[in-house]
């Protein structure tokens, strides 16, 4: 993967094209963490829908996943500590993609909650389709980043 | 700093982010019992509206054909395309809709109601102790 890198460092458009990926996911990442904090007690109804988790659980995490999403979006958006958010991105996206596919098949009729109750009625597979695009956005990110 | 120990202080910053919002926030969760859903209702909050009730069992077809609250609906996810048109047909604007299911436990009748409420049957709720509760209040 180091070709991915050295691609992207001689390429001045390659390098701000990987800001702007950057930059939006950690934009992402802090609208969904806001929109969460806003209202946490509601953050965790939307959880409690997936029937996953146990109502403590459920409660410590919609306090938890907001601040982690803002640690992660604000991590990103100052470029500081960028492999470790980075870290983070994969491990959330995939836990939410597990949640949701999950709900998908259990068939369960309820709203993805991925934006508090600022975006409802998003149901779960375009948000699991989106979660996997991110994966994707991450993973370059991942490889193409400089390794200071 | 390798990127676990970046990720490991990241996660010790969330920790102390989520304990103050844990702490603090005027709308965080209460943590040791669950909030109770406002659609949800006992059956005694159910007694006024009677005569204006459309019953709803979420339950699979073989528990309803063995009982059921007298004049529900069957109406669950196996046979949502047969059977909500025949609860339409039951269903007059302006009546209350509870749904009910086997017991506490069971989160079917909460789910039939989110998703009748998003049909656009607004005055939807669900029974607390579902079929069970029924059943000890009404023994012969």
């Amino acid at each position: 993967m180091s070709t991915v890198n050295q691609s992207i460092a001689s390429r001045p458009i390659l390098r701000i094209g990987r800001w702007l990926l950057r930059v939006a996911i950690a934009a992402l990442f802090l609208f969904a963490a806001i929109t969460k904090l806003i209202d946490p007690s509601s953050f965790a109804q939307q959880i409690a829908n997936y029937q996953l988790t146990p109502w403590l659980a459920t409660a410590v995490l919609s306090v938890f996943l907001p601040a982690l999403e803002l640690c992660v979006g604000i991590s990103l958006l100052l470029g500081r500590w960028e492999s470790g958010a980075l870290v983070w991105v994969a491990i959330l996206l995939t836990i939410f993609s597990g949640a949701l596919l999950s709900a998908i098949v259990r068939g369960l009729s309820i709203d993805c909650g991925c934006f508090g109750r600022s975006i409802e009625n998003t149901g779960t597979l375009w948000p699991l389709i989106r979660n996997l695009v991110l994966l994707a956005v991450t993973g370059f990110l991942w490889f193409s980043r400089d390794k200071k | 700093m390798t990127a676990l120990q970046q990720a490991g202080l990241i996660l010790l910053i969330a920790v102390g982010l989520a304990g103050a919002t844990a702490a603090v926030h005027p709308k965080r969760p209460p943590f040791l019992v669950p909030p109770r859903d406002s659609n949800e209702v006992t059956l005694a909050q159910t007694k006024p509206w009677a005569g204006n009730i459309l019953w709803v069992d979420a339950r699979s077809e073989s528990e309803f054909a063995s009982e059921h609250i007298p004049d529900a609906v069957c109406l669950n996810f196996e046979n949502w395309n047969e059977q909500f048109p025949k609860f339409l047909d039951r269903y007059n604007p302006g009546q209350r809709v509870v749904v009910y299911c086997s017991a506490t436990s069971c989160q079917l009748s909460r789910e039939i109601a989110a998703k009748l409420k998003s049909s656009g049957v607004d005055e939807t709720y669900f029974l607390e102790g579902g079929w069970e509760a029924w059943k000890q209040q009404n023994r012969p």
